[in-house]
């Protein structure tokens, strides 16, 4: 977290906060205010978004930390949501599992099909490696269907919620707070895990992977594990997912979410943990906020019957300006607007010697 | 016999969509992972042309496939030629950006709705008898005539004439080529009018077979393990991955289960990644391998 | 002159308390009218199937509205478009449930969008319909008692009916092949009629289950030609149905084909001209011109729409449907009335099915299920009736 303003560390101890001057713990605090309060005033629509908005960071974080940080391109990304949330209705439906055991096996599933994903890392990098991810997509979602048909859940699987002691997890709020708490949790354990030791191999190996060999990293281990780690968020993620809209269907992971997820990365910007939240909650809420533009248009009723397609062709023209033109993305935008009043009247940082 | 002409059909299709896959990515080392939908559209575009040209189906048919070819080299010249000097998987990205908009913008200005082109170009389709008491249908077999004169074509285009020597030297190295005096970005946009018109007619073909609709994005995602399987920047490794993959499906489809048609394609990608990334006849180091 | 941060303050309280009271509005407004909340896959790659019959749904309530209302009061139609997605499905559920009040909520969409739909109705104790959407098993006796359904098909008992009309037509031995496309519902559907057809003494012998994105048809045809059947029936989407055809005539079977009546039957007879192709289906041809079809033809012509008239009669159905419930539940009311209504009601479609819709405390599918059969007749060049209304009692 590098800052305009300089180093203010005093000792060890305060070497390992995440948070070092007064003025972002006020900041953080009156963020965590903030998320806290903001069911006091929702409506149930807009809890849903922001509910939806949660699940699809866990998610995104989990990509970033893969292809951001370790340099694994990975188009499979559905694929691996898809798993975890089949073996949650798998369980809860064969088995009856209950959900302390469901998302564990959720999480293994996702560790075991990181594997899966993650040997052709060890041959193959970018666009090779992008196409493997993309063909395991395919036989994941094909394994999903053949599950469906022969087991005759042709209209999707259906999950009771989550039950602790009796209590349903099932109102709005209650999710909201749950999934607010997991995203936190997702964004700690990735901020921290970015400054041990295997954050630091990830990074080396994503940068310069020969070199990173030669200083004595395990790069296939490294790959791996990045593939294991980010595969086992994702497929908790998935089964989340599964429990809170309570119910598993194939038709949901489609190709397109896996470029949904990429487009969140790459829009929130490549490297940056904040970005993978910034993107989630860009792409997450980019149809609504269409949709409420257009209604308020005057011309906008003609396209509100083509508003899919509509929403397809606005996604894919803002992917296409970001790709072009801020290839660092919101994060990008972000810091050269903050340097910007940092460093007012100075246009640049002056160069250090 | 008829699973023989199955195959031929098939790998035909998948043939002439691949070489749009191998043109690209030789030229620019570009995957054009926005080919299925820039081969709709030009299926979309002779739809058009032919209820404006409802008397001249040749016009039609012709007019489509000039504005295709345009649509190709437009959106390198619009889109692609900024993402030039970035690394690849950003030009990647942008051609799976591209397909989105693409289709976003075909369903709003044709409609999400099956279309029959056949029916305004005023041709019939009527099958035609073969040896051995195989049927084929007419558009199919213009189909694999087509292929075959496309890849003569493009083999004699890319060996004899200048411009094919340019666009194999800007791909094999781009720096010499660019010193030598050869327009890169010339270069470029003619292998993308040349993809986005191959695809274009292989659109149209299907589309006059079986009908338009959204679903042709589809078969152009299965057309790529063709690409990949024959080796990503060689002609004839497209044809020779076109017969692996249809052979693989057809015989799939007949002697084990209908089922894996649609991912069998992606398994034989998987295997050949595992076992021999560069494909068939491609060129080893074009591979990023560790 | 008062001081600037006075101001600035003055103007934040008046943005807070505009935005409080904002928030504080956006529960339901009065409620003066019948509020029906619909959730439907209006645009995206299946609204061709479900989006007409919304907008036959709109169409017709509009009309009843120009007549005075039912029971003195308006219909309000607040619908959605879910785009087929479970979980913009849920998200609608939401909003229409707890935010408009609805009294019934109408699901017009892919099954994926069902599951998270029917739980959401559940918790509000709010009746759903489906209608145009494939009827789910639990409107079958023994009927959930909040699910309803108006769709014309329906999964077992149009297999049954096809069969039976295939088993009549044939003298000789049936062998019978089978097309569905490979999503759960049409795969289960022509599993159903697989085993069905070997208790009807007919030999099934060959099943061909085709994936969505296929390029050529003609190596599934193959197989399913070379298994030599006399008979094929297909129970999918329309364009495997219709493809799965093409690719047999064109490699010269010229056995008879049964599939079922999709809205655009009628217009795909005329294009295919094929004298040996039977469509089966619950809904009347608007060839028969009858008055209602006259009344659906001039409503859409008045109110304008972008999918033709032919394609309406399941929203057309439906909107009657919903008159006959809300007249029965009368003023005021509450879900629970409107389920109770439900729960024992009987529609007179006007020729638009063979007979009256009738749901009972069990049974929220009919009690009698009527099926015609119409085929093109190239002698004749016209679409001809091949079994008038035959009703299947469902128990």
């Amino acid at each position: 977290m590098a800052h305009a303003s300089g180093y203010f560390r005093t000792d060890y101890r305060r070497d390992l906060w995440l948070l070092d001057t007064r003025a972002q713990h006020v900041a953080a605090a009156a963020g965590v205010a903030v998320v806290v309060l903001v069911p006091a005033v929702a409506s149930p629509f807009l809890l849903d978004l922001a509910n939806q908005f949660f699940l699809a960071s866990i998610g995104a974080i989990a990509l970033m930390l893969l292809t951001g940080l370790a340099g694994q391109v990975s188009l499979g990304h559905a694929g691996l949501l898809a798993a975890g949330a089949f073996t949650a209705g798998i369980l809860f439906k064969e088995f009856d599992a209950p959900f302390w055991l469901t998302i564990p096996a959720a999480a293994m599933t996702g560790a075991v099909l990181g594997v899966v994903f993650g040997l052709p890392s060890l041959r193959l990098r970018g666009l090779y490696l992008a196409v493997s991810t993309l063909a395991l997509h395919f036989v994941v979602v094909y394994l999903g269907h053949e599950y469906e048909t022969k087991r005759g859940y042709s209209t999707g699987i259906l999950i009771d919620p989550p039950s602790l002691f009796g209590w349903e997890l099932y109102s709005g709020i209650a999710w909201y707070y749950v999934l607010a708490a997991a995203a936190a949790a997702t964004l700690l354990f990735a901020l921290n895990l970015a400054r041990t030791r295997t954050g630091r191999a990830w990074r080396a190996i994503r940068d310069h992977e020969t070199v990173a060999g030669a200083l004595g990293i395990d790069v296939a281990r490294g790959k791996l594990s990045a593939f294991v780690i980010s595969s086992m968020i994702t497929a908790v993620a998935g089964a989340l997912f599964a429990y809170y809209r309570s119910f598993v269907s194939v038709e949901a992971f489609s190709l397109f979410l896996s470029i949904q997820y990429v487009a969140m990365i790459i829009i929130g910007g490549i490297g940056s943990l904040l970005g993978a939240v910034l993107g989630a909650g860009f792409v997450t809420l980019f149809p609504y906020a269409l949709e409420a533009v257009l209604r308020m248009l005057p011309g906008g009723a003609a396209f509100a019957s083509a508003i899919f397609a509509v929403n397809y062709a606005a996604f894919g023209l803002v992917m296409i300006l970001f790709l072009v033109f801020e290839p660092l993305g919101l994060v990008g935008i972000w810091h050269r607007v903050r340097d910007y009043f940092l460093l007012w009247p100075f246009r640049q940082r002056p160069a250090l010697r | 016999m008829q699973l023989l002409v199955n195959i031929v059909v098939l790998a035909a299709i998948y043939a002439l969509i691949a070489c749009g896959y191998v043109l690209i990515y030789r030229a620019s080392r570009v995957l054009n992972l926005a080919h299925g939908e820039l081969m709709m559209l030009g299926a979309y575009l002779l739809l058009t042309t032919a209820s404006l040209h409802a008397g001249h189906p040749l016009l039609a048919i012709a007019a489509a496939l000039a504005l295709a070819a345009m649509a190709g080299a437009f959106v390198y010249l619009a889109l692609m030629r900024k993402m030039t000097g970035e690394a690849v998987l950003a030009a990647v990205l942008t051609t799976v950006a591209l397909g989105i908009l693409l289709r976003g913008v075909i369903v709003m200005l044709w409609s999400a709705q099956q279309q029959y082109p056949l029916q305004h170009l005023g041709f019939a389709n009527p099958p035609i008898a073969l040896p051995g008491g195989a049927r084929i249908s007419s558009a199919m077999a213009v189909l694999v005539a087509t292929t075959a004169a496309v890849y003569l074509g493009l083999f004699a285009f890319l060996r004899l004439t200048r411009w094919g020597i340019r666009l194999r030297a800007a791909g094999q190295n781009p720096l010499l080529a660019a010193q030598r005096g050869i327009g890169l970005h010339g270069a470029y946009a003619l292998a993308w009018g040349l993809s986005t018109f191959t695809g274009g007619v292989a659109g149209m073909l299907i589309a006059i077979d079986a009908g338009l609709d959204q679903t042709m994005v589809m078969i152009g995602l299965k057309a790529f393990p063709a690409a990949l399987v024959g080796g990503l920047d060689s002609l004839a490794g497209a044809l020779l991955g076109a017969l692996v993959i249809a052979a693989s499906e057809v015989l799939l489809i007949h002697y084990v289960d209908p089922l894996l048609a649609d991912v069998v394609p992606f398994l034989v990608l998987i295997v050949m990644l595992a076992i021999r990334p560069w494909g068939l006849l491609g060129t080893r180091e074009q591979l990023d391998r560790v | 002159m008062t001081h600037p941060a006075s101001i600035l303050r003055s103007r934040l309280l008046g943005a807070l308390a505009f935005a409080a009271a904002a928030t504080a509005a956006a529960p339901a407004l009065a409620q003066d009218a019948y509020v029906i909340g619909v959730s439907g896959a209006m645009t995206g790659p299946a609204a061709a199937t479900y989006a007409p019959a919304v907008d036959g749904l709109r169409i017709y309530l509009d009309g009843v509205n120009a007549r005075g209302g039912i029971n003195g009061r308006q219909v309000r139609l607040v619908i959605h478009d879910n785009q087929g997605e479970a979980s913009r499905g849920a998200a609608d559920a939401k909003k229409l449930l707890t935010q408009d009040n609805v009294l019934i909520l109408l699901n017009a969409s892919l099954s994926a969008t069902y599951a998270p739909m029917v739980a959401e109705a559940k918790r509000a104790g709010v009746p759903v319909l489906f209608a145009s959407a494939v009827c789910p098993k639990e409107v079958y006796p023994p009927a959930d008692p909040l699910q309803f359904c108006t769709t014309a098909f329906a999964a077992n008992h149009d297999s049954r009916a096809t069969l039976s009309f295939v088993k009549q037509q044939s003298k000789e031995p049936v062998r019978l092949g089978l097309a569905a496309m490979a999503i759960p519902i049409s795969r289960a559907e022509i599993d159903f009629a697989e085993n069905l057809s070997k208790q009807m003494e007919m030999t099934p012998v060959d099943k061909a289950v085709i994936p969505p994105p296929t390029a050529d048809y003609t190596p599934f045809a193959t197989k399913l030609r070379d298994a030599n059947p006399n008979w094929v029936y297909s129970w999918a989407p329309w364009v495997t149905q219709v493809r799965t055809l093409e690719g047999l005539r064109r490699l010269g079977w010229n056995g008879r084909y049964i599939a079922w009546a999709h809205l655009n039957a009628e217009d795909e007879l005329a294009r295919l001209k094929d004298g040996d192709f039977y469509v089966i289906g619950a809904n009347a041809f608007f060839q028969d011109e009858l008055p209602v079809h006259k009344e659906i033809r001039d409503a859409v012509a008045k109110a304008g729409s972008q999918y033709p008239p032919t394609q309406m009669a399941e929203g057309w159905i439906a909107g009657m449907v919903i008159e006959q419930i809300l007249k029965q539940a009368g003023w005021p009311t509450n879900p629970q009335k409107v389920a109770a209504a439900m729960s024992d009601l009987k529609v007179d479609t006007k020729g638009l099915r063979g007979g009256p819709i009738e749901w009972t405390k069990d049974n929220h599918f009919r009690t009698r299920q009527y099926y015609r059969v119409y085929r093109w007749d190239p002698s004749a060049s016209a679409i001809r009736l091949v079994q008038d209304w035959q009703a299947v009692d469902v128990k």
